[in-house]
Order: structure tokens, then sequence, then C-alpha cells
């Protein structure tokens, strides 16, 4: 009974870790966009999970699992510029609700071309990785090849993420253009244009967790609505201006959903991430891992 | 025109004015076929909701996308109490509602008044997408994914004794529903007239504006916030109860995202933070079916095909879009806009 109850608690650790790393990752591209414009982009997951159609939909037509993660990706990105250009562009300066109206209104308008588009496919998107748990002289070890490839995937994009941020040009540059427009746009920076490559970027990152969480599963475009719920909840709590505060949260709330899941209820879980949100914003309002920041009059 | 005259004029102008207006649409009521009225009563319910989210979006500027959820609330009470006391008047049904939707608001808002803008928002779309797997797994209380069905709300005798015909009874069966809804919105809309103006109103849209000089002039901004946010549940649990009485059901598919979506559209189609832009949404929503359809003959697409069926979706999430971008103060607005043009 005790292995019994010890191997369970370590596949969900491993699970929700696996579980965790997307939201992570999801938490990460929310925190870009909101440094970049101030926008919390409810439309993220849809707008991922509409490139995750359109790329991926083409494996069920025989081409290559990564050519169609490369096109899935592309396809986000460009989505992503264009909706900063289009529709975010035009609203700065204007209200705060404004921005959180539009997104929402983005994100109803997606998940219903999508559901217009391609009619729900039944057939699994297939995974290049088993999702068979190892074997190892008749004892399972509770990890599959796919959650090496989900958690490896994520690390190398937080990598990059963080390298391109810190360590490049480029990276100083749209810090710079988040941080300080008016004084950056004097000094030569051209800030509407790193604006936009932070969607990009943001997008980018958001399909890529998109196409993570379809494969071995049915795509359908809600896919990515209870992710994205968790998603915000981790960035929220991280406090929406920490990449590394969304990634701790992200796996944190991976981990426990994973928990009430198994020990508890499944109806319960979207509830946890509620309690888990309102817990963290009153312990520190302005997150856990900012800060503090005082708002001036 | 609703809101000149609360800004005006004293409460007993109010509530002559709710009479009238309320009287004259049980008029049209009679003259409308069978499904005109079933259309109008499920506006009118939906008209409350959207009074009670352009209150706390226009007046308090918090933007919740939890009313759906609190629509719930009260659309489960009222299929609940119905069904255990099938004899008791539907005003019990209707008050237990409205009462629960408060409460759970209150719950709610305990920490959603601390928030601030996208936070808020986020927080009420996770609560959102939390009540309809509860919903479903409380099995015993709620029916779980079947939901729950009720009597319909038929006509009483001496109403339908006032129809003659032979489909009189299926005038007076349609047209009965109607008429509560008309005479539940209309004391909803008054007593929300009569808010926009008190002493409360006016806290919040200084909360709104200004929360240091609130503060300054001795406003309690987590006490006025609260009572925002707990009246605006209470109306979506008053219209979530309405919609459970017309429907004479209740399954928890019908309260998630996408109603949360269709609620803040239609409000800022009327037009956010007005008593006559929750009229003009909820209007909006009995007519949208013949919206879309029109949008259908327009650009010629087959409504039976997949792209007909979401096109509503489509439509009402791009209207909501350019709404914002172009006309954030929605129809309400461009009445305003057309008469300060002609009156130059």
């Amino acid at each position: 009974m005790g292995t019994f109850l010890a191997s369970r608690v370590m596949t969900d650790i491993f699970g929700g870790l696996a579980t965790g790393a997307v939201v992570a990752l999801i938490a990460l591209s929310l925190v870009i966009i909101w440094q970049s414009t101030h926008v919390l982009n409810f439309a993220q997951g849809a707008m991922g999970m509409f490139a995750t159609f359109v790329g991926m939909n083409l494996v069920f037509h025989g081409l290559n699992y990564w050519l169609c993660l490369l096109l899935s990706v592309v396809t986000g990105m460009v989505l992503g510029g264009v909706t900063e250009r289009v529709l975010i562009r035009p609203l700065y300066g204007k209200p705060e609700i404004n921005p959180i109206v539009v997104m929402i209104g983005f994100l109803g308008v997606i998940e219903a071309v999508i559901a217009s588009i391609w009619t729900t496919n039944i057939t699994m998107l297939p995974s290049p990785f088993s999702q068979i748990y190892y074997q190892s002289a008749g004892h399972t070890i509770l990890v599959s090849p796919f959650i090496f490839y989900e958690v490896a995937l994520v690390a190398i994009v937080v990598i990059a993420i963080a390298l391109l941020f810190r360590r490049t040009n480029l990276g100083l540059q749209m810090r710079a253009a988040a941080l300080a427009p008016e004084v950056s746009r004097l000094l030569g920076v051209r800030v509407g244009r790193l604006l936009t490559l932070g969607w990009i970027l943001s997008t980018g990152v958001g399909t890529l967790a998109a196409v993570v969480v379809s494969t071995g599963q049915v795509l359908a475009p809600t896919n990515m609505d209870g992710i994205f719920v968790s998603a915000f909840i981790a960035a929220a709590v991280g406090g929406l201006e920490s990449p590394l505060g969304a990634i701790i949260a992200g796996l944190a709330i991976g981990l426990t959903e994973q928990f009430i899941l198994d020990f508890w209820s499944t109806s319960i879980a979207p509830l946890s991430g509620v309690i888990v949100l309102v817990i963290g914003l009153s312990l520190r309002p302005q997150g856990l891992f900012t800060k503090h920041v005082s708002r001036r009059v | 025109m609703f809101r000149t005259v609360s800004q005006r004029y004293p409460t007993g102008f109010r509530l002559v004015a709710t009479v009238v207006l309320c009287a004259v649409a049980l008029a049209i009521t009679f003259v409308l076929t069978p499904l005109d009225d079933s259309k109008l009563a499920g506006g009118a319910a939906m008209s409350i909701v959207i009074l009670g989210l352009s209150w706390l979006i226009g007046w308090s500027g918090q933007v919740s996308l939890g009313n759906a959820g609190f629509m719930a609330i009260g659309a489960y009470t009222t299929a609940i109490w119905a069904n255990h006391h099938t004899t008791s008047p539907i005003i019990w049904s209707l008050f237990l509602s409205t009462v629960l939707g408060g409460v759970s608001g209150f719950v709610l808002a305990l920490p959603a008044t601390r928030l601030r803008g996208p936070y808020l928002a986020g927080m009420t779309l996770a609560f959102s997408f939390a009540v309809a797997p509860l919903a479903i797994d409380s099995r015993s209380l709620t029916g779980g994914s079947g939901g729950l069905f009720i009597n319909f709300l038929n006509s009483p005798s001496w109403f339908a004794n006032l129809f003659s015909g032979s489909d009189a009874l299926v005038k007076a069966n349609a047209q009965w529903p109607a008429d509560v809804a008309i005479v539940v919105a209309a004391v909803a809309f008054f007593f929300m007239a009569n808010l926009f103006r008190s002493r409360t109103g006016r806290a919040l849209r200084l909360v709104r504006d200004n929360e240091v000089a609130a503060e300054l002039v001795g406003v309690n901004l987590q006490r006025t916030r609260t009572l925002a946010f707990v009246i605006s549940a209470a109306y979506a649990g008053l219209g979530g109860s309405m919609m459970t009485l017309l429907s004479g059901s209740v399954t928890p598919q019908t309260y998630g995202l996408t109603l949360s979506i269709l609620l803040l559209t239609l409000m800022v189609l009327g037009g956010i933070g007005t008593l006559s832009g929750a009229v003009i949404g909820g209007l909006i929503y009995s007519y949208s079916d013949n919206i879309v359809s029109i949008v259908n003959k327009v650009t010629g697409v087959n409504p039976t095909s997949t792209f007909g069926a979401n096109l509503k979706g489509i439509v009402f999430g791009v209207l909501l879009i350019l709404t914002m971008m172009l006309a954030p103060r929605g129809l309400v607005g461009l009445g305003s806009y057309l008469r300060r043009l002609v009156r130059r």
C-alpha cells in the first residue's frame, strides 16, 4: 500500500510538472505582452489554438510533425504582429477597460472562426514521442518520452527568451521600450516596432504551448481555455511583471491542480485555481515576485 | 430617454415614467405574435443582467466576466426551489435567486474589489470557468450535465380568459411569461434608475475616476466597490432566475464563457452605463437570431453549414470589437451624437 501511494504521488509530481511547464510557458508569454504593452491578452490561448489548427491540421494530410510545428509557430507570430498593429495600437492611451473588452471580443471571434473552419476532428494529433511510461524490469517509471519532450521544449524556449532579454542588444532595447518609451524614443529606439515584436514573440511562444498541449489530443477550439485560465492565474500570482515569477507560479499551479485532480475531484480543480489566485493576491496584491510599486496620484 | 429622465427628475417622476413605459411595453405584447412574445421575454430577462453588468463596468470601472456565473447561481436556485416547492409563487424564486446571487457576489467581492483592471477580469473569468464543472459534479443537487427541468410558466386562467379564438391558449401561454419578465425588468430598472442618482451612484463614479479624491471626501473605497459588485451579482441572479422560469430548464453548458462574452457584447453595443443601453442590449438579444439570418442572407452563407452555425459568435464578436474601437459609447452614444448633429 505504501509503495502504491508513493508511486501515485510520484506520478502526480511528474505529471503536474509537465502540465505546469506548459502553464508556465503561456504565463511567460502573457508576461512578455504585459511588459511590452500593458495589455493582458485574453485571446492568447485562442490565438495559439488557431495557429495550431492552421499548422498541425496538415499532419493529417501526411506532412511532417516538425514542419507543421514550425508552420504553426510562424502563423502564430504573424497573427500576433497583425493583432498588435490593428487591434491594440489604436487603443494606447485609452481607458484600461478598452483593450480588455476588445481582446475578450477577439477571443470569442477566434474560437468561433476555428469552429467554423475546421470540423472537430475526432482523430488524435499523433505525438512524435511515445506517451507510454518507461518500463524497467517490470516497474513503471512514471515518465514517458513525451513528458521529456514537453519539459525539454519548455526549458529551451525559456532559456532562449532569458538570453534574448538579458544578453542581446535587441532584448535590451525591448526592455527599454517597455520601461521608458519616451526616453527610448529620444535615444533612437524604434519603440513601435519593438512593441509589435513583443507581441510576435509572445504569440509564437503561446502557439508552441498550444501545439504541445494538443499533441496526443483531439484538436478542439477550446483546448486552451482551461490552461489559459491557469496560466493567467500563474502570471497574476507571479505579478504580471516577473518572468521568473510566472514560471515558478506556473509549475506550482500545475502541481496543485494535478494533486487536487487525483486525490479530490476533477470539478474542484478549476475552483482551486481561483482560490490560489485569491490567496496569492491577498498576500501581495502586486504579485509575489515583484518589488513593491506604489501608484502615484 | 430614460437617462435624461433619471438625471433631471425626482423619484416620483421616475416611478411614473417606469409605470408608463412598462404599461406601453405590456400593451405591445398584446399585439405581438406568440413567437415575438417569447423573444421579448428572453430580452427582458437578459436586459436585467446587462443592466447589472453595465452598472458594474460603466459606473465603477470594474470589468467582470463572472456575471454568467452569478446567472448560473440564480438559475439553479430557481430550479431547485421550484422543484421542491412546486406550489410556491414565482416571486419567491425570484427573490431567493436575487439574494443568493448577491450573497455569492459578496463572497467573490471580498478578493475581487482589491483587484484592478485585467487582474479582476481574469479572476472573474476563472470563476466563470469554475461554475459549470461544479454544477456538473454536484449531481444530486443540480442534476449533473443534464441539468434540471421545472414546470413552464403557464398563464393563469384569468389571463387566458382575456383571449379568444382557436389558439387563445397558445397566445396566452406565450404572452404571460413575457409580461411577467417585463414587470420584473421594470422593477429592476426603476431601482437602478434611483441608484444611478443616489449618493452611492455618485460615490461610485468618483471612485472610478479618482480614488484619492474619493477617499478625501470620505468615501469608503472598499465598501463602495463591494456594494457595486454585490448589486451587479444580484441582478445577474435575478436575470438567471428569469431565464430558468422562461425556458423551464437549466443546463450547466448555458452559463459559460460564451455567455459572458455575449453579455459584454450586448452591454457595449447598447451603451455602457446607461438604462436605455441595457434596454437596447436586451432587444438585440431578443432578435439576435434575426440579425444573424440577415447577415446570412447578405453574405450568402448557408446557415446549416459549420460556418453558418458559428456565424453568431463571429458576428457578435466583431461587433463588440468594432463598437469598442470606433464608438465606445455604443448605440446610445451614437443616438446622442446624432441629436447634437441635428440641433447644430
